[in-house]
């Protein structure tokens, strides 16, 4: 049954894929629930946190480490890189997103459009530190290798021809705990009903006494370090990173946010999941240089009949 | 009441005698003429997003779809032929046709929603111009193209001041049919949807309707910009030449100038594509000549900056002058 | 027969009936009125009549008709055409690039003439070569997908706003709801839309159809500036508006339409007593008009003095409807709504 056996690889292709993705477009459906901004910068603050990754790689040397240390090399990347975009997503809200919070919505677009460009271009820079990971920093633009810490073993046995590796392994074992924390946090906190009452409505939650700007602080830094996340499994996942690899990440969450209902948070994993899906199956079974095509395809077609996306509700306006 | 729009006759009387002072070739013409086709891209937008309020992150695919056409339907390579003019005429339709093929069933779709599906259509296109390779010639576009003729008389590629002219021409003859259009019962109404689609709607402007003309004649005037780009390399380009960027592009013309105001786009095109094609340019060229620019250090080449100072100004920009640099002015009225 | 007949209309929003099974009649040339406490569900019908919510049940009847489109011929011609269209497209997009080669790039010679004939017979015999599954099968998903696109969009076109508006009940909104960088002329305009015939191509050349509108629309809309009192602020912007004169000036909007039926959400909220004096004589002034007027008022004064029948909600039902005088002898609409009134 060989047909089964190439299907179910291009499931678990596509399910690895899309639960990345998922985690990059968790960060854009927060942000958009909250301030209704398309938070451009999201995609190439993902890019950063994978730069990062690799300079933690090089300045520790992680690369050399293998077996159960290699594990620990994982874990330091994912922290280092989650508190990094978590922080980095604040300052950028900080700086480009706060003084316009009274401002138009496009004016808002615009400023994460300029957030974004100046975050490529501070990866083209990363990309030329001369360091031994960015291959001395010769050529900035080019893309770079990440190590392979995770090895590409089949766990289903060397005859299976089904594949399934430990980089799927740690997709899934990173992924789930961390949309199982944050629906906790979100239902469950006060932080989470702060958030909530805030993507409601911001005027009545201030005057409830929520301090608003907190709060959006707060998503901020909470989808920056998803995406952070997002970024060490990335890079472990494909084991190679360039500059230019924010926009069709970016892309491909925003893409899933939408599908699934911007501003949902089970329609933004939803989403993502189709999306990988699509693109693993698109590739295989039809050709990989229209997959995009037939990713956008569907989007309309979906948004067609479901104007709100998979899992959105269309608000009513109030009148 | 009917006052005269005097930055617009401002803008037009100082560009078509700018080329005086300037020569007859070189670098201020390349700038130009670049930024005569963002004009007219920036100012279909201008009746998409800045009249009527619908974002469109796809314009570089109308801009493609233009230049494509006008290949198709005029380069020697292919049996049709249908000269210059005629090819203009024919992509203003066929843009306008397309906008309309994505609008219709797109159009009741809420904002953002509608941008996502406008990014995608833009992606669509990239990867149609470049797999259908048998009719588009892939990444090598399609050339030679035509040159405009005038009865007997033919614009060669060489003429800069010419295509400056001509240019400025259509940019013109695009800001007349804006302006017609804005001051009209169609722009009135596409007005409103901006301003409120809910009242609109009750008001009895059919939304859909409404926005599909916007949407359209949005279209056709990236598409003409498209040809006019085409037709002054003589080539269409590679298709990554309409990419995502080029659309985001024309998005920060039309709200760096001011959403909704014509003068202010005509003003954007000139600060934004001035920048990215004068400004940048004459910076690396004044590094290469101090030989700073120095291939092994990333932070030593100008061009390694150009994301950076973009992003700074849009940045800069909509903090300082959140209306945009020159905003729309009712008459007669206090805002 | 009455002009607007009201029947069953329910709204449900999840688990919540905001309006629950309301019935009445409004008839040609009345000043009618809805009044209720505050999350009666007065809007929420008012939004129900207009098209702004699809009535979870029920149904109202406009000059002895629904207004809403019913399948008809053109939605059968436009999906055929738009699957046959959809579907052919479906086919060239995938075979184009072979039909191409085959048809045009085989056939074409610099500088020879081009056999078009020739080319066409070529690429058509290509064309019944693609095999089923790269042919037919697309073709056919294609226009299935066409089809069922134009019946999805009709689906959702079937009672929107417009279409109401269109018809003859033109409102005005409780949270004021003007184009506010608009001239004042210019929301009279938009009001006026629906009168006026003007096109996009007449527009664009300036046509002699174009002046002629024009001057008469602009007249029209000055006078019905002037009709509620704001013809020295015409060209000035509605968002300079002091709050008392935006009210008028949506009501000006909305008469722009020559509508049948008013529909005004609480027209008098926010406005001193001497504003609301002005707003009764403007309100029975439209009624003179030969404009029939619905509205939503808590303001008791003005509802007793101008009503030629009212009707009470209360948590979303109808609790009584008469004259103004038989609501104030109605026990259960003093205990809901006039009992509790007192603070004017």
């Amino acid at each position: 049954m060989e047909w089964v056996d190439f299907f179910l690889q291009q499931l678990i292709t596509g399910l690895s894929n899309g639960m990345i993705i998922a985690l990059i477009a968790i960060g854009y459906t927060m942000v958009y629930g909250i301030i209704e901004l398309i938070n451009f910068a999201h995609g190439d603050l993902f890019m950063l946190g994978a730069f990062l990754a690799l300079t933690v790689v090089g300045l520790l040397g992680l690369g050399d480490w293998s077996g159960a240390s290699a594990w620990a090399a994982v874990v330091i990347m994912l922290i280092a890189s989650a508190g990094f975009c978590g922080v980095l997503n604040w300052g950028v809200d900080r700086l480009a997103y706060k003084p316009l919070r009274n401002a138009s919505k496009l004016s808002l677009l615009v400023s994460a459009i300029g957030a974004s460009f100046i975050l490529v271009n501070l990866g083209l820079f990363w990309g030329g530190l001369p360091m031994d990971v960015f291959a001395g920093g010769v050529a900035a633009a080019a893309p770079k290798d990440f190590p392979a810490l995770v090895p590409n073993t089949n766990l289903l046995g060397e005859e299976s021809l089904v594949q399934f590796t430990p980089k799927d392994v740690l997709v899934w074992a990173v992924t789930v705990p961390l949309m199982v924390g944050l629906t906790w946090i979100v239902t469950r906190t006060r932080l989470g009903k702060a958030m909530r009452a805030t993507a409601q409505n911001p005027v009545a939650a201030r005057l409830m006494g929520i301090d608003t700007d907190r709060v959006i602080g707060a998503t901020f830094l909470i989808g920056g370090a998803l995406g952070g996340f997002a970024s060490v499994i990335y890079s472990l996942y494909n084991n190679t990173i360039s500059f230019q690899m924010g926009y069709r990440a970016g892309m491909d969450a925003f893409t899933a946010a939408v599908l699934g209902g911007i501003g949902s948070m089970p329609g933004a994993v939803t989403g993502a999941l189709v999306i990988g899906l699509v693109r693993s199956m698109s590739d295989a079974y039809l050709e990989t240089r229209w997959t995009n095509t037939i990713v956008f395809g569907i989007l309309v077609l979906i948004l067609i009949f479901r104007p709100s996306g998979l899992l959105g509700s269309r608000a009513k306006e109030k009148v | 009441m009917r006052r005269l729009p005097m930055p617009i006759l401002a803008y037009f009387a100082v560009m078509s005698a700018l080329p005086l002072f300037m020569g007859t070739t070189g670098l201020f013409y390349d700038a130009f003429q670049a930024i005569f086709v963002f004009s007219l891209v920036g100012l279909g937008l201008n009746v998409v997003t800045g009249f009527t309020g619908l974002l469109n992150l796809g314009m570089a695919a109308f801009m493609a779809i233009g230049a494509y056409t006008f290949a198709i339907l005029t380069s020697d390579i292919y049996p049709f032929q249908i000269g210059f003019w005629w090819g203009i005429l024919a992509t203003v339709a066929i843009g306008a046709v397309a906008g309309f093929l994505l609008g219709a069933p797109t159009l009741g779709l809420s904002g953002d929603y509608l941008a996502i599906v406008t990014m995608g259509f833009g992606e669509i296109t990239l990867d149609v111009l470049k797999n259908l390779d048998a009719v588009t010639k892939g990444t090598q576009g399609i050339n030679p193209l035509p040159r405009p003729t005038f009865g007997p008389w033919t614009l060669e590629l060489q003429q800069e001041r010419g295509w400056y002219w001509l240019l400025l021409g259509f940019v013109l003859l695009a800001v007349l049919a804006v302006r017609r259009l804005e001051r009209s019962r169609s722009g009135r109404a596409w007005l409103s949807i901006r301003e409120d689609a809910l009242a609109s709607q009750c008001m009895g402007i059919p939304p859909k309707r409404t926005k599909m003309i916007a949407f359209a004649t949005g279209s056709a005037l990236a598409a003409l910009g498209g040809a006019l780009f085409a037709a002054l390399l003589s080539s269409t380009g590679e298709p990554a030449s309409y990419d995502f960027q080029v659309s985001i592009l024309a998005l920060c013309i039309v709200i760096v100038g001011g959403m909704g105001s014509v003068a202010g786009t005509l003003v954007g095109a000139v600060v934004m594509v001035g920048m990215n094609s004068l400004v940048l340019v004459k910076l690396a060229d004044w590094a290469g000549a101090a030989g700073v620019g120095n291939a092994s250090n990333v932070l030593a080449s100008p061009n390694n900056w150009k994301y950076l100072i973009f992003g700074l100004a849009l940045i800069l920009v909509v903090r300082l002058k959140p209306d945009g640099l020159l905003p729309p002015r009712l008459e007669g009225g206090s805002s | 027969m009455s002009l607007l007949e009201v029947r069953g209309i329910t709204m449900r929003f999840g688990g919540l009936t905001a309006v629950d099974d309301v019935s009445f009649n409004v008839d040609q040339g009345q000043i009618f009125a809805v009044i209720g406490p505050n999350g009666a569900g007065k809007t929420t019908l008012f939004n129900a009549i207009t098209g702004v919510y699809e009535p979870t049940e029920g149904s109202v009847r406009f000059k002895g008709s629904p207004v809403r489109l019913e399948p008809d011929a053109r939605l059968a011609w436009r999906a055929a055409v738009v699957a046959i269209l959809a579907g052919l497209s479906a086919f060239l997009a995938i075979n184009v690039q072979e039909l191409w080669t085959v048809g045009i790039a085989a056939n074409y010679v610099l500088n020879q003439p081009f056999p078009w004939g020739k080319a066409a017979g070529d690429a058509l015999a290509a064309a019944r070569a693609v095999p089923f599954a790269w042919g037919v099968l697309p073709a056919i998903l294609g226009a299935g997908v066409g089809a069922g696109t134009v019946v999805a969009l009709w689906q959702r076109s079937r009672r929107t706003p417009d279409l109401i508006a269109r018809a003859g009940l033109a409102r005005t909104f409780q949270n004021i709801r003007l184009f506010t960088d608009l001239s004042l002329v210019e929301n009279v305009l938009v009001g006026m839309d629906s009168r006026m015939h003007s096109g996009f191509w007449t527009n664009l050349f300036r046509l002699p159809a174009f002046s002629r509108e024009r001057a008469w629309t602009e007249r029209e809309a000055l006078d019905l500036l002037a009709f509620v009192g704001l013809s020295e602020r015409a060209h000035e912007a509605a968002g300079s508006l002091p709050y008392g004169h935006r009210r008028r000036l949506e009501i000006a909007r909305a008469l722009a339409s020559r509508p049948a039926v008013l529909l005004l959400d609480e027209p008098a909220a926010g406005m001193n007593p001497s504003e609301v004096v002005e707003l009764m004589d403007l309100i029975r002034r439209v009624r003179d008009r030969g404009v029939t007027v619905i509205l939503i008022e808590h303001h008791m004064k003005l509802v007793m003095g101008i009503s030629d029948r009212i009707v009470v909600l209360q948590y979303g039902k109808l609790i009584g409807q008469g004259t103004p005088a038989e609501i104030r002898a109605d026990r259960r609409c003093i205990e809901a709504y006039l009992g509790t009134e007192g603070e004017g």
